[in-house]
């Protein structure tokens, strides 16, 4: 029972899902190729363009080659979540979620946050999705049929719901103006720090207060931020994180009344 | 067409609503319970991209570029949280029920 035979259609699909990963995988290795910053491909053809023209200061990069970059993550993190949403094997279903969390940390990239990319990779891609692979092989059950023609009425209200709210949102989001002229230049949004003479990571001994520079986005940048002004909502994630431990081994740990049922679950569906 | 080209905020922000768009459709659409819980994942990457495009776009030289990159880590760490709990319900509820079916789930309702 626990090992249906899986439909014709599955090579097809999960063929599907590692041409959208690699997709992802490589626009993603593109930019560790360039360095891990889109900013050092494009500067030039920036602060070129920026000069050139003064309008112009409300883009994020003027040039074309970011806004190609940018279309190819969009697509693939669009159609990898249309992936998720559509596909009745779940190997494949989580697949498609790993090209969207590629794609997304690309999109963090645009963004300079570097540091935040790579944490995207390894907690979203690496860790969630590896915990979402083990369940599957855990439950190891295909679904019959993933749209249910039961309820189809509500279904269809749900998604033409669905549909007005993201009319709604993007007509919204899209009126979104730049208040204030962006910063093409990273240089300019490094953190200045001035460390004074309580502070332990100067040297001892030392007279005067000193001044250090953290890049934008790196860990030494977020970090800086991170335990310096938000440090009690650090303390107050790493104390759900242990709470989340706890609760995810009491709940799923097997009792004796409850193996017996399990037992006997199985000896019914066999 | 310059909107092709031209990349500003709006771009990222509309490209989050339409994550966000896809991954409550997959909540209301789907019957199984882990698809379900991708696609909250999926909403919670969307509000992350929100947030990130917001700093970065509008802080300039301010410190709020930094304080954004901080939510978001934060973020990604709830995340993390609710898909360890919301994988160990799903694998007790297999256990006792022999199907992760959430239209099926109507034990409190009934």
């Amino acid at each position: 029972m626990s090992n249906l035979p899986i439909g014709k259609t599955r090579m097809s699909t999960s063929r599907m899902s590692k041409v959208l990963m690699w997709l992802g995988a490589s626009a993603l290795a593109l930019f560790v190729v360039l360095g891990l910053d889109p900013s050092t491909a494009y500067a030039a053809a920036d602060h070129a363009a920026s000069q050139a023209a003064e309008g112009t200061a409300n883009t994020f990069h003027n040039s074309k080659g970011a806004a190609f970059v940018f279309w190819a993550f969009a697509f693939a993190s669009i159609g990898g979540s249309i992936f998720v949403i559509t596909r009745s094997n779940m190997v494949t279903a989580v697949m498609g979620m790993v090209g969207t969390f590629f794609a997304i940390a690309g999109l963090y990239l645009m963004f300079y946050a570097s540091f935040l990319a790579v944490m995207q990779v390894l907690v979203y891609a690496g860790a969630i999705m590896v915990l979402f692979v083990f369940v599957i092989m855990i439950l190891n059950r295909p679904e019959e049929e993933p749209w249910a023609v039961q309820g189809i009425l509500g279904k269809g209200i749900a998604a033409l719901g669905v549909l007005y709210l993201f009319k709604r949102l993007a007509g919204i989001l899209w009126q979104v103006k730049d208040t204030h002229p962006l910063i093409v230049d990273k240089a300019a949004l490094n953190v200045e720090v001035v460390l004074n003479h309580a502070d332990p990571a100067l040297a001892s001994g030392a007279a005067e207060a000193i001044t250090r520079t953290y890049e934008f986005g790196t860990v030494q940048g977020v970090g800086y931020t991170l335990f310096s002004k938000y440090l009690f909502p650090f303390e107050a994630v790493s104390i759900v994180l242990l709470v989340a431990v706890v609760g995810a081994i009491a709940i799923a740990r097997p009792r004796e009344d409850e193996d017996e049922a399990d037992e006997a679950a199985t000896k019914e569906a066999s | 067409m310059s909107v092709f080209y031209d990349l500003t905020v709006s771009h990222f922000l509309v490209l989050a609503a339409a994550l966000f768009a896809i991954g409550i459709a997959g909540v209301l659409l789907r019957r199984n319970a882990l698809i379900v819980m991708m696609s909250i994942e999926l909403m919670l990457n969307a509000a992350n991209i929100t947030v990130l495009a917001f700093s970065r776009g509008f802080a300039g030289n301010h410190e709020a570029a930094y304080q954004g990159q901080a939510f978001a880590l934060v973020v990604i760490a709830i995340a993390a949280a609710e898909a360890a709990v919301g994988l160990a319900i799903v694998v007790t509820i297999f256990r006792t029920r022999r199907h992760t079916d959430i239209d099926r789930l109507t034990m409190l309702k009934d």
